[in-house]
């Protein structure tokens, strides 16, 4: 009786034994990142992003060799490339930020605690939903724009002291660009919950004015 | 007098201890297979072994789209500067607007540039186990990437580049899973971020204590890795992708 006793508990510890070693075997795995990782979700996503960015080259490349050709045209009947060099210029004025912009997009207030590096998170939100000029209160963004602390109730844009509350412009694909921001889970939730004491607003506007970067005035 | 003498275990006791010993290799052994069993089918049902292969084989594809799409839209831009560039040769007016157009690719970073300037790597700090406590910390974060522009035009960079894609006013650096986009382009560590600037400058910003202290710490704390040097002859490559400008309208 004592021997088949004795036996179970040797078995029962020895069970338990031998799944800690397996438990600590598989801490031991070493992290690796890798596509094939991925969850089904996560890489249906990367797939649709990829696909946005792919459509927008080809809309790109199609606009481009229409503007080619027209350009070659031109200047074979001795009108030169005038035209398309203004709208180019227009283009690039947009791109590089270096002109006053009008414009629909969507308006995000900001009224409450909040600091440098969530203003640059929603900055970077607001460009990968699509933003195409963004300013925040009169303050435009450029491509070389920084963020960092400012005096108590300010954020500091590109050195200069902006103060709240603050209200982010951006204009866009209205609706693309309002889903990326207040969809469940999105920034403006996570942000409700960083800064439970902050009010955000979203709001969908027709047409923004955004004025020329100070440099560029 | 009585005198002991020190005897093994006797008969009975060398029984029972035969006995244990023969349970614990085929306990322990079906512990572990049951473990592993289980831990497993967990595997497999996350995996989504089904769907993961195909799915993954359409992101390669479609980034592998996205690459001769770039380099087709390369060509086309060439083309049309080469129009231009030939119209103003033939016109003072053409020739004027020639120089605006380059001194906003310029601006906007369409154009290859090359200078001094800083290297910086951030990579996932090396054999961490995929179960360990501070793994989040461990790892890169798209939002580590940002801290790092911005502290790279904070310290007044003119230009700057990860992985050799070029940040302009429409970058977003997008993070889906373990995953990281730059420019819609997928990445994995390690980032190599180069910034054109004064050296001195630059790495005062990243030197700056009350800069990307969270990066520092990790850093020195669970090993991440993140490293700035002084770099010469730095290659910074053009933007390559799409100038998307639909809704927008120069005032």
């Amino acid at each position: 009786m004592r021997t088949s006793a004795g036996g179970v508990a040797v078995a029962v510890v020895a069970l338990f034994l031998g799944v800690l070693a397996v438990a600590q075997f598989r801490s031991q795995d070493v992290y690796s990142r890798s596509l094939q990782l991925e969850t089904p979700s996560s890489l249906t996503t990367l797939i649709a992003s990829l696909s946005d960015r792919n459509n927008s080259l080809r809309d790109e490349i199609f606009d481009l060799r229409l503007r080619v050709e027209s350009a070659q045209d031109s200047v074979a009947n001795g009108r030169g490339s005038l035209a398309e060099s203004e709208r180019q210029i227009a283009q690039l004025k947009v791109f590089a930020a270096q002109s006053a912009v009008r414009g629909p997009g969507i308006s995000v207030r900001i009224d409450g605690q909040f600091d440098e590096r969530a203003m640059s998170d929603l900055v970077n939100e607001l460009r990968n939903a699509g933003a195409e000029a963004i300013a925040a209160n009169d303050q435009r963004i450029g491509p070389r724009s920084w963020f960092g602390p400012g005096p108590a109730g300010t954020i500091t844009v590109d050195g200069a002291a902006v103060r709240g509350p603050w209200t982010l412009k951006a204009i866009g694909a209205t609706d693309v660009m309002y889903v990326a921001v207040t969809r469940t889970g999105g920034i403006v939730g996570q942000f409700e919950l960083i800064y439970p004491k902050t009010r955000f607003s979203v709001t969908k506007e027709p047409t923004l004015d955004l004025a020329a970067p100070a440099a560029a005035r | 007098m009585t005198a002991t003498v020190a005897t093994g275990p006797g008969p009975a006791q060398r029984d029972r201890l035969k006995h244990a010993v023969a349970l614990i290799l085929p306990a322990t052994l079906f512990g572990f297979l049951v473990a592993a069993q289980w831990q497993g089918q967990q595997e497999r049902s996350t995996l989504a072994v089904r769907y993961n292969a195909p799915l993954t084989d359409a992101a390669f594809a479609l980034q592998n789209e996205q690459n001769s799409l770039k380099a087709q839209l390369q060509d086309l831009r060439k083309r049309l500067d080469a129009i231009q560039a030939n119209a103003a040769t033939q016109s003072g007016a053409s020739s004027e607007l020639e120089g605006r157009i380059l001194d906003l690719k310029v601006k906007a970073g369409l154009t290859a540039l090359v200078g001094d300037g800083v290297a910086i790597q951030l990579d996932d700090a090396r054999g961490i186990a995929a179960g360990a406590k501070d793994l989040d910390k461990s790892i890169c974060h798209s939002t580590d990437l940002t801290d790092i522009i911005n502290t790279a035009w904070r310290g007044g960079a003119s230009a700057v580049a990860v992985n050799d894609q070029r940040i302009v006013s429409s970058t977003s650096v997008y993070c889906v899973g373990s995953t990281i986009m730059v420019n819609g382009t997928l990445m994995s560590p390690p980032f190599n971020i180069q910034a054109l600037g004064i050296q001195s400058q630059l790495l005062g910003a990243f030197d700056d204590p009350a800069q990307l202290r969270d990066i520092k710490l990790r850093r020195d704390v669970q090993g991440l890795g993140f490293r700035v040097t002084r770099a010469s002859a730095i290659h910074i490559p053009a933007y390559d992708g799409a100038l998307t400008v639909r809704n927008a309208i120069p005032r």
